[in-house]
Formats: C-alpha cells, sequence, structure tokens
C-alpha cells in the first residue's frame, strides 16, 4: 500500500470509530497527571513522627509541598549511614529552606524497633533539625508505601532484604506533579542541586558550568589494564 | 464506511487471533497500573512512516547554550555557524505535539514527535552525500500530559558522527529553540566494511531519555551505499547487491520505499480511557501490554508473493522479543544494528534486545494468495529485569496478508559486506582493556561501582586504536548495552564464540541474566573524519539502553583522546 493509501486507510478506521448509530458520547478526557499520581502513588496511610505526633502521608506530609524521602532503619549498618549522613550534609548546605522549602520524610523499614523515643535519638545523634521528620508507622502501610513509591527490589529475596532499599531519595514536587528519584549514595551536592531543581521553577533553576563544575572535573578509569602479548594471541588462536 | 460494529466484525472474523489479543497480561508489581483496555488487533494497516524532504540550504546557527537540562546543566558542546560540505543536503525537522491514533478504538493521544509523527519521517542517505538537520523544538512548555519533558538532544543511534552532533546527554536545546546536527553519511575512517545501514534517531536528553522516546521521539535512518543502494533491486551497477527494496515515485512527486520496510516494534501502556500511562516511579524498565509497529497496535501488512527486507528495530524502553513466523517459516537475516552481515544467516527466529536492529529478508514466494503469516512474539517478559522464557503461542504483533503477486528482481547474495579490518587485524594493536560492571546496588544503577556524572571521564581511550572492553553484569538483569561513535565485534559471550548473529558488528549488545552473560567485545575507535577532515576525538557515552536504568545514570563517558 501507498503511503497515501496507508494514512487514509488510518483515517477512515478513525471515522469510522466516531461513528456508531448511538448519539456521540462524549469523548474521554486525559488523566490529569498530579490526580493520577496521587491516586496511584502516594497512599493516604497512618504514621508518626519522631516526636510522637500522629500525621497522614498524604494530607499532611505531601500534600502542597516539596518533599525528598528516603527509607532507613536506625540499626541498619549499611548503605544507611552513608545516606544519613549524605542527607545531613544536604540539609546543612540547605540551611533555613529545610522546612520551609523542602521537607525530608526518612521512613523507618522497621517499624518494631522503631518506636517514635528510638527515631528521636536517632535524629538528635545526626543532628537532624526543623523540616526533617522520621517516621514510623504499620509495617504493611509502609510496605506498601514503599512499593508505591518505586523503592522496591523485583527479586523476592532482595526485596526481603530492607537493607536494600536505602538508596533512594525520591523527590517530589506534589502540586506541581513533578517526581524523580536520584541515589542517597551519590555526592551530596548532586543530590543538593536536584532538590533544589525540585523546589525552583524551571526558570529560576542555577544552570550551567557552574552547576556541573560544582563537582570538580575527575578522571577516574575504573576497571582499565594494560593488555599483555600473550593475551592477545590466545583471542587471536579463538577467532580464526 | 466502516462502522463500529463492522470493524468488531472484522476482528470476529479473523477469530482466534481476536482471542489471543495483546496477550499475556501485564503482572503489575506494585498494583499501581492498569492494564490497557482491549482492542481488536489487525485492523489498521502497518503505517509508513515518509521519507524525510531535504530543504533548500540555508545558513548553520550556533547552538543554544542556554538550554537547561532537569540536572540543571546546559550545553557542553556550544559551537558558532559551522561551515559544512558543499554537496551536503539540508533537512528542517520540527519536535511538535500532534494527536495520534494507536488505534481506532482508543481516543486519539497527543504523542510528541519528529514532524509530529511517530515514528518521524524516515532519512534516506546516500554515503557521500553529508546531510546537516536542524531539528526545531516546537514541544509545549506546558504539556498537560505529564509524560516527558521539552528538552531535546538528539542521538543518530549507530551513526558515525562528531562530539557535538551526536546527541551528547547535556547538550540539549529547549521550546523555541534548534539545533543544528552534521551527518557526514561516511563509513569510519572510510573502511567501505563499515558502511552503515540501519540507523536511528532518537531523543537522549540526560534524566528524561525513558519518557521522551516513550512519548514518540524516534525516527528511522537508513543509510545505503554503491553496493547496498537506494536502487536496491532494480540497481543496474554489476557490483550492487540488489537487495530487496526500490524507489518508487507517486505522481504526486511523494517517494516511497517499496518492498524495504523498516519497522520500530514498542510496547506501551494505555489507561482504561485508552489514554498513554508512563510510571515515572519505575526505574527498573517501564513495560507495556500493547505491541505498537511503527506507531500502530497490532497491524496488518499486504505483501506480494516476492521477497521483502524488513528492517527491525526494538524502540521498545526495556522489552525484549523474539519474533518468529507463524508458519515455520525462516528469516534470512542479512544485518546486525548499523551494518550489513558478510554472509547472510538463516534463522527460525532472532531475539531484539531495546536499541538492537535486525534486518531479515522474508520470502512469501511459495505461500498462497489469501494466506495470512503472523509475526509472532514468544518472549514473556514481566518486568524490567530481564526477559522470562519461550512460551507458545505468544503474541501476534503484525499480520502478512499475501494478497498478489509482483515481480522479484531482487537477490541475497551469499557475500553482503565483507570485513577487511576485523579481529585478526585489530587485535595486535589492543593495548588496552576494560571491564565495565554493570550492577544494581543499593535500588540503583551503577556501571564500576558509579553513577554517571557530567564531570567525571571513566575511559580515555585513543583514537584510531582498538581496546577490548569485557561488559559484565551480576544479580540476574539483563542489560542492552550501547556504546556510542565506534561500533564493535563481539569476541565471546561467555567466554564462548557469540550466537550467529552476534558475529558482525554491532553497536548494541545484551548483557547479564543467565542468558547473555558477560560478553567480551572489541572497539576499534575510529580516528578520522573525512567530509568535515579532522580527527576523531572528543566526549561520547555509553550506557545501559533500557533507557530508565540510562536515566537513573547506568551511563558513563570517554574522552577519545588526540
Amino acid at each position: 500500500m501507498t503511503p497515501v493509501a496507508t494514512r487514509l486507510a488510518g483515517l477512515l478506521a478513525l471515522v469510522a470509530a466516531g461513528c456508531s448509530g448511538r448519539p456521540p458520547e462524549p469523548p474521554p478526557t486525559p488523566p490529569n497527571p498530579v490526580a493520577t499520581i496521587r491516586e496511584q502513588h502516594l497512599p493516604n496511610i497512618e504514621l508518626v513522627t519522631h516526636e510522637g505526633r500522629r500525621v497522614r502521608f498524604y494530607d499532611d506530609l505531601v500534600k502542597g509541598k516539596v518533599v525528598a524521602i528516603n527509607f532507613m532503619f536506625a540499626t541498619c549498618r549499611n548503605a544507611c549511614p552513608e545516606s544519613t549522613q549524605h542527607l545531613v550534609e544536604v540539609q546543612h548546605a540547605l540551611g533555613d529552606r529545610m522546612g520551609r522549602d523542602v521537607t525530608f520524610l526518612s521512613i523507618s523499614l522497621d517499624a518494631e524497633r522503631d518506636t517514635p523515643e528510638v527515631l528521636r535519638g536517632y535524629a538528635e545523634a545526626h543532628g537532624a533539625g526543623p523540616g526533617w521528620y522520621f517516621l514510623t508507622g504499620k509495617h504493611d502501610d509502609i510496605e506498601l508505601l514503599r512499593h508505591k513509591l518505586g523503592a522496591y527490589e523485583l527479586d523476592p529475596v532482595i526485596d526481603a532484604d530492607r537493607t536494600q532499599h536505602t538508596g533512594l531519595v525520591i523527590l517530589g514536587n506534589e502540586p506541581a506533579g513533578r517526581w524523580k528519584a536520584i541515589t542517597a549514595l551519590g555526592k551530596p551536592v548532586r543530590i543538593r542541586q536536584a532538590i533544589e531543581r525540585t523546589i525552583l521553577p524551571v526558570t529560576e533553576w542555577p544552570t550551567g558550568a557552574a552547576v556541573v563544575n560544582e563537582v570538580p572535573y575527575e578522571e577516574n578509569e575504573r576497571g582499565k589494564e594494560v593488555v599483555t602479548a600473550d593475551e592477545v594471541a590466545k583471542l587471536l588462536v579463538r577467532d580464526p | 464506511m466502516f462502522s463500529r460494529r463492522d470493524i468488531l466484525k472484522i476482528g470476529l472474523a479473523s477469530g482466534a487471533y481476536g482471542a489471543l489479543g495483546p496477550g499475556p497480561r501485564r503482572r503489575v508489581f506494585a498494583d499501581n497500573l492498569p492494564s490497557s483496555p482491549r482492542t481488536t488487533p489487525f485492523v489498521v494497516a502497518l503505517p509508513i512512516a515518509p521519507i524525510a524532504q531535504p530543504t533548500a540550504a540555508f545558513a548553520t546557527r550556533a547552538d543554544p547554550g542556554d538550554c537547561v537540562n532537569v540536572d540543571g546543566s546546559t550545553a557542553f558542546h556550544v559551537h558558532g555557524p559551522r561551515v559544512v560540505p558543499t554537496n551536503s543536503q539540508f533537512f528542517l525537522i520540527h519536535e511538535q505535539a500532534r494527536p495520534h491514533s494507536f488505534h481506532p478504538q482508543l481516543p486519539a493521544n497527543v504523542i510528541w514527535g519528529y514532524n509530529g509523527m511517530a515514528p518521524g519521517p524516515t532519512f534516506i542517505a546516500r554515503s557521500g552525500t553529508p546531510f546537516l538537520v536542524r531539528f526545531v523544538n516546537d514541544l509545549p512548555q506546558n504539556d498537560p500530559v505529564g509524560i516527558g519533558e521539552p528538552i531535546s538532544a538528539i542521538h543518530r543511534h549507530g551513526g558515525f558522527q562528531a562530539e557535538e552532533d551526536d546527541g551528547y546527554p547535556i547538550d540539549t536545546f529547549c521550546t523555541g529553540q534548534s539545533r543544528d546536527y552534521f551527518y557526514p553519511n561516511e563509513p569510519a575512517d572510510g573502511l567501505v566494511q563499515n558502511e552503515e545501514s540501519t540507523l536511528w534517531y532518537h531523543d537522549h536528553a540526560i534524566d528524561i531519555t525513558g519518557p521522551n522516546v516513550y512519548r514518540g521521539l524516534a525516527g528511522f535512518y537508513l543509510s545505503f551505499d554503491a553496493v547496498d543502494s537506494i536502487a536496491g533491486e532494480l540497481d543496474t551497477n554489476p557490483q550492487a547487491l540488489r537487495l530487496p527494496g526500490r524507489m518508487v515515485s507517486l505522481p504526486s512527486g511523494e517517494q516511497f520505499r517499496e518492498f524495504d520496510v523498516p519497522i520500530v516494534i514498542q510496547d506501551k501502556l494505555f489507561d482504561r480511557n485508552g489514554f498513554l500511562v508512563f510510571d515515572t516511579f519505575d526505574h527498573n524498565g517501564f513495560l507495556g501490554d500493547k505491541f505498537v509497529l511503527n506507531g500502530a497496535i497490532q497491524p496488518f501488512f499486504r505483501v506480494a508473493r516476492r521477497k521483502y527486507r524488513f528492517r527491525f528495530l526494538n524502540g521498545s524502553n526495556a522489552r525484549f522479543y523474539q519474533l518468529f513466523l507463524s508458519n515455520g517459516q525462516p528469516f534470512v537475516a542479512i544485518a546486525t544494528d548499523d551494518s550489513l552481515l558478510e554472509h547472510p544467516v538463516t534463522v527460525k527466529s532472532f531475539e531484539i534486545g531495546p536499541a538492537e536492529r535486525v534486518e531479515v529478508v522474508i520470502d512469501f514466494t511459495n505461500t498462497t494468495l489469501g494466506q495470512e503469516i503472523f509475526l509472532v512474539n514468544r518472549l514473556q517478559q514481566t518486568d524490567g529485569r530481564k526477559p522470562d522464557q519461550l512460551v507458545s503461542p505468544g503474541t501476534q504483533l503484525l499480520k502478512f496478508i499475501v494478497d498478489r503477486d509482483a515481480a522479484d528482481p531482487s537477490r541475497v547474495p551469499d557475500t553482503l559486506r565483507p570485513v577487511t579490518v576485523g579481529p585478526q587485524q585489530l587485535l595486535p594493536q589492543v593495548k588496552v582493556k576494560r571491564t565495565f560492571d554493570f550492577e544494581r546496588s543499593d535500588g540503583a544503577w551503577q556501571i564500576n561501582g558509579e553513577f554517571f556524572d557530567e564531570n567525571r571521564i571513566d575511559a580515555k581511550p585513543k583514537r584510531g586504536t582498538p581496546e577490548i572492553w569485557t561488559l559484565k553484569s551480576g544479580g540476574g538483569w539483563a542489560h542492552p548495552v550501547h556504546v556510542h561513535l565506534t561500533d564493535f565485534f563481539i569476541l565471546s559471550r561467555n567466554g564462548s564464540t557469540p550466537p550467529v548473529l552476534e558475529r558482525g558488528r554491532k553497536d548494541t549488545v545484551s548483557i547479564g541474566g543467565p542468558d547473555f552473560g558477560d560478553v567480551k567485545i572489541l572497539l576499534p575507535f575510529p580516528a578520522n573524519f573525512r567530509a568535515v577532515p579532522r580527527p576523531v576525538t572528543g566526549r561520547f557515552v555509553f550506557h545501559c539502553h533500557n533507557i530508565e536504568h540510562e536515566d537513573m545514570r547506568m551511563m558513563g563517558q570517554f574522552d577519545v583522546q588526540p
């Protein structure tokens, strides 16, 4: 079929779809992405802050806000100390924007042991300031939230290992419908930059070479080795 | 005229095909996503993208340097107007939001496409005639759909082009801006063996390539030379391969390519009202449950009883396919990725990972008029991790309807594109080997323990000096790894000779999981550009082409040294 005929056929099919005998139904309207994200990713589960306050995840912590969310637990000895340390550095870099422009939500994966008191101790020990909430709640609720926010592993064995879920920071500007994730284990500068971009409208982002160069230029040829003549000879034999 | 009911009848008339529908239901992991509504298969003809038409020559422009990426960076390569060879052809392509019908039973979806089309117009290039393509970003700044960002970098995948024309992920242009890309249309280092075949162009903007490509920003770029020529089967040059395919001019002056059919396969997901769904919370690799070929869900294609060349491109974000013909007929594979094979290879099926291309000849000569043959995907995949297993009967993607006879002057010669500089010649020059371990670690994607950083160089190969890279993946994840600038030979897969379809040149290779394992590749790293003479130097990226992994920074960069 010629391209013109192909397109014509497509057009006919389109028209056909719209002219059944019944009165035309109003065409469905595309979904609103902000509402879709709320419905599908932001369950309104009940949580308790490290200060002992009962809160709802969507209504009280996320709605209308810019948030940086990570998962942790107080006794975690793998990635958590590094993630938390990075977030502490970011907190200091953000200064008085913490709590005003962005809220940190660190959600415990060990609801049983991480009581509000334990989390309060953890927050104090790490110097977490205003605008940073450590949260605990019902295990099943938090598992639901973790999956909905994309902090899960497809392999059920790895998924059951909670130390595997502590490496992400999920960044959201709820009213703008802008959500992304970055690694908590990357350079704190990059985390802070990503948070700034989540807060600010695009037109006000810090930009350009200064952003790139805030992490100094680096060459790191990890995995480079010199090839020996022996090795090449072996490959040549194998590939006649 | 057809009514909706007639279309349903057509669907029912095709009996079992309707029942097979979209194939196995998507297993929705986090219970976040819907399943797409039912659509009747094979009611729409396979769309064929129009051929990109050259325009009058124009003066090249300086590249915009002020487009802000989602990582806050602005373009790294910013050049003033450039001088291009006088024989260059000029093209103007607009990235536009336009309504698009994936299927007559679904509402129109506003896609983002090159010239408003998905797939975009097909470039037809002849080696020796460079192209200067100005891509203009007309995408809406406040898009209500929420899939993608109106920021673009264009990568001509598999193409040999300079660093500023490669779609380096931070070399972007924003709404209202344009960027000029110079495509030399020449084989790397002038070697005939490196003449390019099926390339594709797609968005490559940092951190948002997945949604932007999913939204529609992809198209074909076919390259021809004196041997694999545009005249194709009608070429009178005795050196010409005369593979199936020819140019046909319509009375309107419009040209199209007959018997040589590019087909991009993508999987997409729709909500219950038929609107496109994408999940930015899924970092494993987004899967759809509808199979879209050249922009249409499960189309049909009328064929004559003769040979056809099909150029399959897997343009999916994360899905692998293994393709069969329902009548058990084999494919004659003639090219993989950007290169014709040395010799055609007959296969019962072929696997194709994200971004890979496989070109095959299908011979319908011995079919009967009225016969229906299906292109079937039998590879099941339920998440972004890796393909699961072959299943039967699989999912019918495309229906061929044999409906006529046609003369067939085409042939498939025993020798297609001889390799004159292969591993035997290159290996003795190798001085450096590198190992890149593609890892999932703490919920994120790394290469050798690092995420892509805009300001870190991960390798410094020397131009014109081949290297051996070992690509590994742990944890049972498959990664289709793509290296920019240079295509490569696969020396071994899991220590053994690679399978038949991996013995040609490739620009993308799947690694990891029990099936793919580790691969050792030999990369020539070309030395010179000729159309605009200059040494090959500078920054290029390599990355996982499961685009969600790429966007989560499973990417590195090498800086080719003079």
